[in-house]
């Protein structure tokens, strides 16, 4: 029954990072690039692998883990941005030419460890997966050595990290010492035992707190914009997307299907954490001056809204979490992607790096405005039908309105940051009137996401029937 | 393509191909632009002589499946409600552009985002399905936003995030109000025919909710007090163009959502607010016109003295009858038709003389006798005198207001004195009395400004004369839609 075979693509993608981590080794720095590509074309193939488990609908569960439609969404998402992330990093300055094996091994048994925490279905399973992202992620912030911001990150992120994993252990003792047992396939069983245990209960609360620093929830929200600003800018993205979608869709499987909050009366704490951590992020992210931090703020605010979906829970909530999950995906990748272009240009990652950007690139001006104005979820763009999904599950369920409502006011808060930034493109001069050329890759990514962004918010059907297929989970 | 859908991609061709063209080739851009909002222009005009008097109901209908999984459906349609509404907005968007050939600063955006807007609001005005109504509506605000801060006055950024902000937050609380009608209706349907069927009978305490998060959503737009505080502001920032297009359509975006969504879908909750609703129209019209009146600057006192005549289009639609409504929606024609043409005349002034201050001016009659001419006509028009369109518009809204509020409608007669006296006031700072000599150099109106103001002024006249060559196509849909309110 241990089903090994569901976990090939994982298997195969700590595989390839040995091997590339091995390469490094023998690559001359001058080839050393080779690496990043060798680096995405495994990613590539492990998520041609994924999309194919998921064609041939190859389902099933181990001891310890599961294979369900929702994980090899996540699973997907996950590798899209290991593949985008690594696409970024190609021509990437910061990252010396020696330690390039090293970094794209770690990017990919990060994603590695993701890609086993959206199909966990044990706490100690769970804990090695959530470690071996912290501890992958962790080197990668730090990985700027010259900059004395990266190691301050990942300092900050480490410290923050360990203490919130030290507690999620403190909590999966505690649900053992109530339950039993720490896998969640025996716990469905005997599930009605344990309601009313206080034990129970405050070790659920503890793992929470372990996901809610993952995800950046408020208020274990504090490593966030140091890391975010430290961290070379292909990992911001990484961090920002991958890591907080995986951990958000393991936080799914469990708080929404295996041991649905409502079970554990902690509907309404939750609730207010997403109120808080929206509305939180969006007022912090008002004051910010660098793009980086500003992002990070912004993301803080954007895991908010997505856990709105998760607080409301039925179908239709956890559909908007997968499909907001996928627009957020393209559309925060993409505007790193620009921060990234324009810093390269401009050496800053200050906003006044932004002013009169229309003159020097009309088209990577038009695009950043078309990703902020996705994330604020202005129509027709990708973020809108999210945020619609999302708002439309709480309107819904009556109950939650009011976190619709929050999510308004909230969404009008953040059009005033996100258009500050448009302003500075378009309304503000600049000295210098130079043209921003973007390489092959970077144009790559940036391409790409910001058709995704375009044509999955005016053509959003296909999405939205995967999304509904994919809300299945294993319980 | 049928007419309708043509008429929306047309400026999302155009759009597209002045962001093709290189931003050196001005003339090309400005070429295309035209051609672009002529071409609309032409097929809107066709849309306004093929359309059928005697039908009542929804004509050129276009339905394809769009997002299932929602029930969102590509559903357009016009009846006498929106037909006008989409040729004021393809002729009003053609002049604006004729008289835009005065932009000289990063002329491929302006084009750009301008045919974007004119995307934006045709779409909003022949959406039948609540959700395509939404994208559109919010498709206007993104081009205004960067219309007004690129090419407007010394706040414009100021003015355009203002406007941002407050129209973003009307339209996403009207979204929610879009949401609840949605999960109210079985099976759950966005299509605006079938929730104002269903809807209708949702209980009161829901319709209300429903109302006012809707409401917001439009008064915003129109503005009703005390949401207009974003206009003067935006208006008097744009550019002349824009802030044509902003008082002459983007206004009549709220009215006409009030009209075509919440009046019939929530009667209940429209006979609750009416008495708030008769309110805040007398405070619009006897508010904006006092305020107009306190303006030193033209261009502001016209910005009142739109949230005065949008007054009156509230008044007529409590009026809750045939007339009221007739004389509500002749009034978003007439005043997109005259408030439209006045914000280009003090354009033109303002291109010579660089200020706007009435006091700066004086006998400018004399020497600019065409100017004066058009503007004092327009002027007449806007302050309701008869054989003007203006006149017919708010004639038709007091008449249907009396039968219900006599009160409050005489409250309202006292905007119509004020709106009077400060229009006339201006015209004798401005035309008459000593000349200025300070302005002994400039010149009359020229070829281009008069290309975009003559069909305005002449539109005014004959609506004046003739009222029925816009109340034919009105009358009917309006008088449906009052048989099935009652």
């Amino acid at each position: 029954m241990s089903n090994l075979i569901l976990l090939n693509p994982e298997i195969i993608l700590a595989c390839a990072g040995l091997l590339i981590l091995l390469a490094g080794a023998f690559i001359g720095e001058s080839r050393a690039k080779l690496l990043f590509h060798l680096g995405t074309i495994s990613a590539a193939a492990v998520l041609g692998m994924v999309i194919t488990q998921a064609v041939m609908a190859a389902y099933g569960m181990g001891t310890m883990w599961v294979l369900d439609p929702a994980a090899q969404l996540f699973k997907f998402v996950i590798l899209v941005a290991t593949v985008f992330t690594l696409l970024l990093s190609v021509n990437y300055s910061a990252i010396q030419a020696r330690h390039v094996g090293t970094y794209t091994a770690l990017v990919l048994w990060a994603s590695c460890g993701m890609m086993f925490l959206s199909g966990a279905m044990d706490f100690i399973y769970l804990l090695i997966a959530l470690e071996l992202i912290s501890i992958s992620c962790f080197i990668l912030t730090g990985f700027e050595q010259k900059n004395p911001r990266s190691a301050e990150g990942a300092i900050k992120y480490f410290l923050m990290g360990g203490l919130s994993t030290a507690v999620t252990i403190y909590g999966i003792s505690l649900f053992y010492g109530a339950t039993g047992t720490t896998n969640l396939f025996n716990y469905v069983s005997s599930v009605d035992l344990h309601y009313n245990d206080p034990a129970y209960i405050m070790g659920m609360l503890f793992i929470l707190v372990g996901f809610g620093f993952k995800i950046s929830m408020v208020p274990f929200h504090f490593w966030a914009p140091d890391a975010y600003e430290g961290a070379p800018t292909p990992i911001t993205a990484y961090l920002s997307v991958a890591s907080k979608l995986a951990a958000l869709g393991a936080m799914m499987r469990i708080f929404a299907s295996v041991v649905p909050h409502y079970a554990i009366s902690s509907t309404m704490l939750i609730a207010a954490l997403a109120a808080l951590t929206m509305t939180l992020g969006n007022l912090t992210a008002l004051f910010q001056t660098n793009i980086k931090r500003l992002l990070a703020y912004s993301s803080i605010a954007q895991a908010g809204y997505m856990l709105i979906g998760l607080v409301v829970a039925d179908p239709l909530g956890r559909e908007s979490v997968l499909f907001y999950a996928l627009a957020y995906l393209v559309t925060n990748m993409g505007a790193f992607a620009v921060a990234m272009v324009v810093a390269g240009k401009t050496g800053s990652y200050e906003l006044e790096a932004y002013d009169g950007l229309a003159k020097r690139s009309l088209g990577l001006s038009i695009v950043m405005v078309m990703f902020l104005l996705s994330l604020a979820g202005i129509p027709p763009l990708v973020g809108f039908i999210g945020k619609f999904y999302l708002f439309a599950s709480a309107v819904n369920s009556h109950t939650f309105l009011w976190l619709a409502i929050v999510g308004v006011v909230n969404s009008v808060i953040s059009v005033y940051y996100y258009m500050n930034i448009a302003r500075r493109m378009f309304f503000v001069e600049s000295k210098d009137v130079s043209a921003v050329e973007t390489d092959l890759y970077t144009t790559g990514v940036i391409f790409i996401t910001s058709a995704a962004t375009l044509l999955m918010g005016i053509l959003p059907q296909t999405f939205m029937r995967i999304v509904k297929d994919c809300i299945g989970f294993h319980s | 393509m049928s007419l309708l859908s043509l008429i929306v991609v047309i400026p999302l061709i155009g759009a597209l191909v002045i962001l093709a063209i290189p931003g050196t080739r001005t003339k090309l851009i400005q070429g295309v632009a035209l051609v672009t909002s002529a071409a609309c222009l032409f097929f809107t005009g066709y849309l306004y002589a093929a359309f059928d008097k005697a039908v009542v109901t929804m004509q050129f209908v276009e339905k394809f499946s769009w997002i299932p999984a929602f029930n969102i459906n590509y559903y357009v349609g016009v009846d006498g409600l929106s037909v006008a509404l989409v040729t004021l907005t393809g002729l009003l968007t053609m002049l604006a552009i004729v008289y835009s050939f005065n932009i000289t600063l990063r002329i491929k955006e302006f084009f750009f985002w301008f045919l974007l807007l004119e995307v934006g609001m045709l779409g909003v005005f022949i959406s039948l399905d609540f959700f395509l109504f939404y994208v559109f509506w919010e498709l206007t605000l993104v081009p205004m936003y960067f219309l007004i801060g690129v090419w407007g006055g010394p706040k414009k950024e100021y003015a355009a995030i203002k406007f941002f902000l407050y129209t973003l937050f009307g339209s996403l609380l009207m979204l929610l109000g879009i949401l609840a009608l949605y999960f109210n209706s079985t099976p759950h349907t966005f299509d605006m025919l079938e929730l104002i069927n269903q809807a209708r009978l949702l209980p009161l305490t829901m319709q209300i909710w429903i109302f006012l998060a809707l409401y917001v959503g439009f008064a915003i737009k129109i503005p009703a007090f005390p949401f207009h505080t974003w206009l003067p502001l935006a208006h008097v920032e744009a550019p002349t163009g824009v802030s044509v297009i902003l008082a002459g359509v983007l206004l009549k975006m709220g009215t006409y959502g009030i009209m075509r969504v919440s009046f019939p879908a929530l009667p209940l909750a429209t006979k609750w607010f009416m008495p708030f609703l008769i309110i805040i129209a007398v405070i619009n019209i006897v508010y904006g016109a006092f305020c107009a009146m306190a303006q030193k600057d033209l261009k502001k006192m016209v910005a009142y003295s739109s949230v005065n005549h949008m007054g009156y289009c509230l008044l007529g639609m409590t009026a809750m009858s045939s007339i009221g409504f007739n004389g509500a929606v002749l009034q978003m024609i007439t005043h997109g038709l005259i408030t439209g043409s006045l914000f280009f005349l003090v354009g033109v002034i303002y291109d010579r003389a660089h200020t706007r201050d009435i006091d700066a001016f004086g006998g400018l009659a004399a020497r600019f006798p065409v100017y004066a001419g058009l503007m004092i006509i327009q002027v007449m028009a806007s302050l309701g005198l008869p054989g003007l369109a203006g006149f017919v518009g708010e004639f038709l809204c007091f008449l249907g207001a009396f039968e219900a509020w006599p009160y409050y409608v005489a409250v309202g007669t006292i905007g119509i004195l004020v709106t009077a006296a400060f229009f006339l006031r201006m015209i004798e700072k401005v035309f008459l009395g000593p000349f200025n000599e300070k302005w002994a150099g400039l010149k009359d109106i020229n070829f281009r400004e008069m290309v975009a103001i003559v069909p305005l002024v002449v539109l005014t006249i004959i609506i004046g004369v003739w009222p029925k060559v816009c109340l034919d196509l009105i009358d009917p849909t309006i008088t449906y839609m009052v048989g099935m309110l009652r």
